[in-house]
């Protein structure tokens, strides 16, 4: 098998066998095709609550299928330039090829806010294969609790319309905590879901009315939590808080999470602040004192980045920093970005990052 | 005539401004145009490989070699050395990635992001730190010594274009490190090997497997190669001649340039360059090195800016007094064959300026 493709991938056959050109001659002929790239079509748009939308997507030939509790790459282009977010997939796995992403615009998110405005039926969007390991297991405990916040519904939506299609018998305790019931994601399908299966016994939690979610709201209600295994999803202090109270009953290894990325805002603040790098590659950290320049912090940490004209000209210090906030010395421009690609030598770091180094 | 180093400092304020109102404005329209660079020169590489393989006259024989050497010059000149400068890199395509862009010549491009993109410019026309000027092989200013080999440069310029995929692929190895030292030798051995594994990839494409695959059109496929790669030669080759070797180019001493401020070096960048001018389709033919003068004070901005900007490069020069230098073609490469042929023989360097 190696041989073939080490063949087809060389660069003898320039530009013959260039995946890339093939695939955008593919995309005159059809703009789904593609033989080295996931191409899905946006089949459908709904409104799920607001500020929040659904897309159902069709997926080109290439797409492997997903279990329940996955999530997705999807790239979109914005401006010229490519972004990749990953998004839990709420829909169920099933024969026909159509998976949904369930989208929360994000106050000033650049991607999400374009999802909103900008994708419509028939666009076409390139997909990242499915991956994550917030998956329930086969067979499955007799009985499960979901646990979630806000946009962490997603994943357990999948979960759920997984279990009603192939009709298991488990007990699945599922506690949501939202704002106000009003605004709930899937909250119209989840009542009915309850209402028709026995096993589903639902727990919306509206902190609007019922105030702060804490141990005791869940000690009314489910009792035996500490008995069961738990999937948690959802925003960063929420799951601190439950892992906290897991760990504290003993049952941490009962817990299963999944965290989505929020995105870390900006920090406005003039004052130069320590941060610590994490270089991905070399498995080292430095500290940068929020003034000097990485490449030059990074040194001082005792890494040696390459680098050529330590003014921003060659572009030989230039690497991915997968995440955290820096600014450009020469422009001044803020990149909070994940996946963007910068300058050392002239950039500072506003926040910990961690850099492909 | 010389500034001060306040309205040096000023200088280098107003082309930082220049440089990041581009910079903020980069967009779809800059997306849009590599990638159909890309498309033509995709399609022109795969026409003319198909001319030249399935053809059986020299009308098609012609036209092959010229849809392959335009092929080789688009992505050689405005796809290779403009992506391998950064220029795409905000779009997050790996099809368009500084650091992993390898491109269709002898060249590894490795090598050419250490000695281009940084050495060449950071320390453009730096007597001893600038290895391209005069490629280590011709005298093309006074200041330079003189050395016998000089004397047959016009005929050294000559074979250098011929050849010069070769030139620029081998000028990355800088042999005089090697005897220099230890270290240098590994090096050189390291980087002897990167080469002749490119080379052989280069060669074994367009002389082995591409006319094998055309059976009985095997000599025509081959000599069609070897015709379009000679066109790609000469035709870079007398492009970036014009660049910095034209009458009125400086060249500058290393002491002169010690300590250099970001606006003296944006200075040395408007001082050591010329632009040529031309139609729109021919600065895309030169990957918008014709318009040298924007490319160095702003090496990872989108080339096709270039032209867009340079009127107000222009102006800024005027207001600050300095030389703008521009010309046609015949014109610019006309001095520096002139040039090539003075500087042959041991002429003194003019008496220094005072400053």
């Amino acid at each position: 098998m190696t041989t073939p493709t080490a063949l087809l991938s060389s660069p003898w056959f320039r530009p013959f066998n260039d995946l890339a050109a093939i695939d955008d001659l593919l995309a005159q002929m059809h703009p789904t095709w593609a033989l080295g790239r996931i191409k899905a079509r946006v089949l459908r748009v709904a409104d799920e609550a607001p500020g929040t939308k659904t897309f159902v997507l069709r997926p080109n030939g290439r797409w492997p299928g997903h279990r329940a509790g996955q999530h997705v790459g999807l790239e979109v282009e914005i401006a010229g330039t490519r972004h990749q977010r990953r998004y839990s997939i709420s829909s169920a796995p099933g024969r026909e090829r159509e998976i949904a992403i369930t989208v929360k615009r994000q106050p000033g998110g650049k991607v999400s806010g374009w999802l909103h405005d900008h994708l419509r039926v028939g666009t076409v969007v390139t997909l990242a294969a499915p991956s994550g390991d917030f998956v329930l297991p086969s067979p499955l405990p007799t009985r499960i609790l979901l646990l979630s916040a806000g946009s962490g519904i997603t994943p357990m939506m999948a979960m759920l319309r997984d279990l009603g299609r192939r009709s298991i018998r488990t007990e699945v305790a599922f506690v949501h905590v939202t704002r106000n019931a009003a605004s709930t994601i899937f909250g119209a399908e989840l009542q009915a879901r309850a209402a028709r299966s026995g096993a589903l016994d639902l727990h919306v939690h509206a902190t609007a009315s019922a105030g702060r979610f804490d141990a005791a709201s869940l000690d009314q209600l489910v009792p035996d939590w500490r008995e069961r295994p738990t999937w948690l999803c959802g925003p960063a202090s929420f799951m601190a808080a439950c892992r906290a109270q897991w760990e504290a009953a003993g049952g941490a290894e009962r817990l299963h999470l999944e965290s989505f990325g929020v995105m870390p805002q900006p920090s406005t603040a003039d004052s130069a602040t320590s941060s610590e790098i994490r270089c991905a590659r070399s498995e080292r950290v430095f500290t940068s004192d929020g003034n000097t320049p990485l490449l030059v912090a990074a040194e001082q940490g005792g890494l040696r980045p390459r680098y050529g004209c330590r003014m921003g000209i060659c572009h030989t210090c230039s690497c991915v920093k997968t995440s955290g906030t820096v600014e450009n010395l020469r422009t001044g421009e803020i990149s909070s970005e994940p996946g963007e690609r910068i300058q050392l030598c002239i950039s500072r770091a506003r926040t910990d990052c961690t850099l492909e180094l | 005539m010389s500034l001060t180093t306040a309205e040096i400092d000023a200088l280098g304020t107003e082309l930082d401004a220049l440089r990041n109102e581009v910079a903020a404005d980069l967009g779809e329209r800059d997306a849009a145009h590599i990638r159909r660079v890309v498309q033509i020169a995709r399609g022109s590489a795969i026409a003319g490989r198909a001319l030249l393989m399935f053809g059986f006259t020299p009308v098609s024989w012609t036209l092959g070699v010229g849809a392959l050497a335009t092929a080789k010059i688009l992505e050689n000149m405005e796809i290779g050395h403009n992506v391998m400068h950064g220029q795409y890199d905000w779009m997050n395509d790996p099809a368009l990635e500084s650091e992993t862009y390898e491109w269709d010549n002898v060249c590894d491009s490795g090598h050419w992001r250490e000695y281009h993109n940084y050495e060449h410019h950071t320390y453009t026309n730096i007597l001893g730190r600038d290895r391209d000027v005069g490629y280590g092989l011709l005298r093309i200013s006074p200041e330079q010594y003189w050395h016998p080999k000089h004397l047959v440069q016009p005929l050294s310029n000559i074979a250098l274009a011929l050849l010069f995929q070769w030139g620029v692929g081998l000028h990355g190895l800088d042999p005089t490190r090697a005897l220099k030292s230890k270290t240098g030798r590994a090096r050189f051995k390291r980087e002897w090997r990167t080469f002749a594994k490119k080379a052989g990839r280069q060669l074994g494409k367009d002389y082995v497997l591409f006319p094998l695959l055309a059976l009985g059109n095997a000599p025509r496929v081959f000599a069609g190669n070897l015709a379009a790669n000679l066109i790609r030669n000469v035709w870079t080759n007398v492009i970036i001649f014009c660049g910095h070797f034209p009458e009125g180019a400086r060249v500058y001493t290393r002491e002169e340039t010690r300590h250099e401020s970001r606006g003296a070096w944006y200075l040395r960048q408007l001082q050591g360059s010329a632009n040529i001018e031309g139609s729109s389709l021919f600065h895309v033919m030169t990957g918008h090195l014709s318009h040298q003068i924007e490319h160095h004070l702003f090496p990872d901005l989108p080339a096709h800016r270039y032209a867009e900007i340079a009127p107000r490069v222009r102006e800024i020069c005027e207001r600050y007094g300095l030389p703008y230098n521009t010309g046609s073609f015949w014109q610019q490469y006309g001095s520096v064959l002139g040039k090539i042929f003075r500087y042959a023989l041991p002429t003194r360097a003019a008496e220094p300026q005072p400053a």
